[in-house]
């Protein structure tokens, strides 16, 4: 990369100049990733303690998610498998959406940043379908201990599927942080979505060819490669560990 | 409405031409060929922990963390452009990834297992137990120890006899 522009260290932090040579706006997103990385890894540290305590009856993850779709078959992480691949496909999109900006070519970005939508959608799609699937449970259930209004006390039921209080696969904290967990990534996907098409409507638009540069998309980018890397993350953490 | 940063220059900055491009788009190729042949390398190594036993194993943790960490490094510097970045800006960003995740990670890892059983002797509840021994075993997956304490072997077996006479939707 060109760097034209000079910073002398001993004037950097003088004021009238960016002693990190970037736009305030790019700084700043950088900051919002880092603060929102630590969260995350907040996140997976509540998970990583609570998994501790229940090592012995948590639930091993081959055994649960075990669905493809069209497919009956027991394919244990193969869809999981998959979802990385698309996120992953949909950054390489992204970034090479990014270099097209670079070179202040409009087609290159819209087909790229099209391209970069359509993998987050299937994602967010995938993410619903594999929440369904684990809502839903298998024929064969368990049995847990169920609150009952009617008789005051706690009766002992076959349940099937998860919800926020039971969950046929084990204790009740192996559903919550998998909704809690994989919904919170799956909003920054959503979010990452919506912003990338307002952007991509302000592509077709022009106001990035009269702006002079694509500097929108970049920034944008770094979001979504975010979202990328922390499910690179959550999926080491929940699926594979 | 039009935004303006001053710094027009660190905008147009990273322009570049055709030819560069090339130069650019292959590297970037080659960096997601690596990312998915790690993906499908840890994929297939979970998925072959069981037959080689060594579910639950140090091995299998640092394995896939080692990895992780190497692909959360190709997206955060390439993808990401920051190792076109300056020096200070790189450790700005990095050095807190550093310390609180991967020291966070380490630590979890070792202070950890002093949340769990036996060292806190919390009375696991007793189905969650016999229902993970019986999927264990269907499985052909290692029954750590601590999980049949308590247990006895009828009821045990009480619990495959049941699960066996019901359909698995698997």
């Amino acid at each position: 990369m060109s760097h034209s522009v000079h910073i002398d260290e001993k004037t950097a932090w003088h004021g009238g100049q960016s002693p990190f040579r970037l736009s305030y706006g790019k700084i700043f997103m950088w900051f919002f990733l880092v603060s929102d990385a630590l969260t995350f890894s907040g996140l997976l540290c509540a998970y990583g303690f609570i998994r501790h305590k229940y090592e012995s009856i948590w639930p091993v993850a081959e055994n649960v998610f075990t669905h493809f779709p069209f497919v009956t078959a027991h394919v244990p992480l193969a869809y999981v498998g998959l979802m990385t691949f698309i996120l992953i496909m949909s950054s390489v999109t992204m970034v090479l959406a990014v270099e097209a900006g670079h070179r202040n070519d409009r087609k290159g970005v819209t087909l790229w940043l099209f391209l970069t939508i359509i993998g987050g959608l299937m994602f967010v799609g995938s993410q619903a379908w594999e929440w369904y699937h684990f809502i839903e449970g298998t024929e064969t259930g368990a049995m847990r201990q169920v609150w009952d209004i009617d008789q005051h006390k706690y009766v002992w039921q076959l349940i099937h599927g998860a919800n926020m209080t039971y969950n046929e696969y084990g204790v009740p904290q192996f559903a919550n942080f998998f909704f809690f967990i994989t919904g919170f990534h799956g909003f920054h996907v959503f979010s990452g979505v919506v912003i990338n098409v307002i952007i991509f409507i302000n592509v077709l638009i022009g106001t990035y060819e009269r702006r002079g540069h694509y500097e929108m998309i970049e920034k944008v980018g770094l979001y979504w490669h975010f979202v990328d890397l922390v499910w690179v993350f959550v999926f080491t953490f929940f699926y594979l560990l | 409405m039009e935004f303006h940063d001053n710094y027009p220059q660190y905008e147009t900055m990273y322009q570049h031409d055709e030819a560069h491009g090339k130069q650019i788009r292959s590297k970037l190729w080659k960096v997601f060929w690596l990312l998915l042949a790690i993906t499908l390398l840890e994929l297939f190594v979970g998925f072959k922990a069981t037959s080689w036993g060594l579910l639950g194993s140090t091995f299998l943790k640092f394995f896939f963390i080692f990895f992780t960490l190497v692909k959360a490094g190709g997206i955060v510097l390439v993808f990401m452009h920051l190792i076109d970045e300056t020096k200070f800006f790189r450790y700005a960003v990095l050095l807190p990834y550093s310390v609180f995740i991967l020291y966070l990670i380490f630590i979890i890892l070792v202070e950890g297992t002093y949340c769990g059983y036996p060292a806190n002797k919390t009375s696991l509840d007793k189905n969650y137990k016999i229902q993970q021994i019986v999927l264990r075993k269907y499985h052909k997956q290692p029954v750590p120890a601590e999980l049949t304490e308590g247990i006895s072997e009828q009821e045990i077996a009480a619990a495959e006899a049941a699960a066996a006479t019901e359909t698995h939707a698997e």
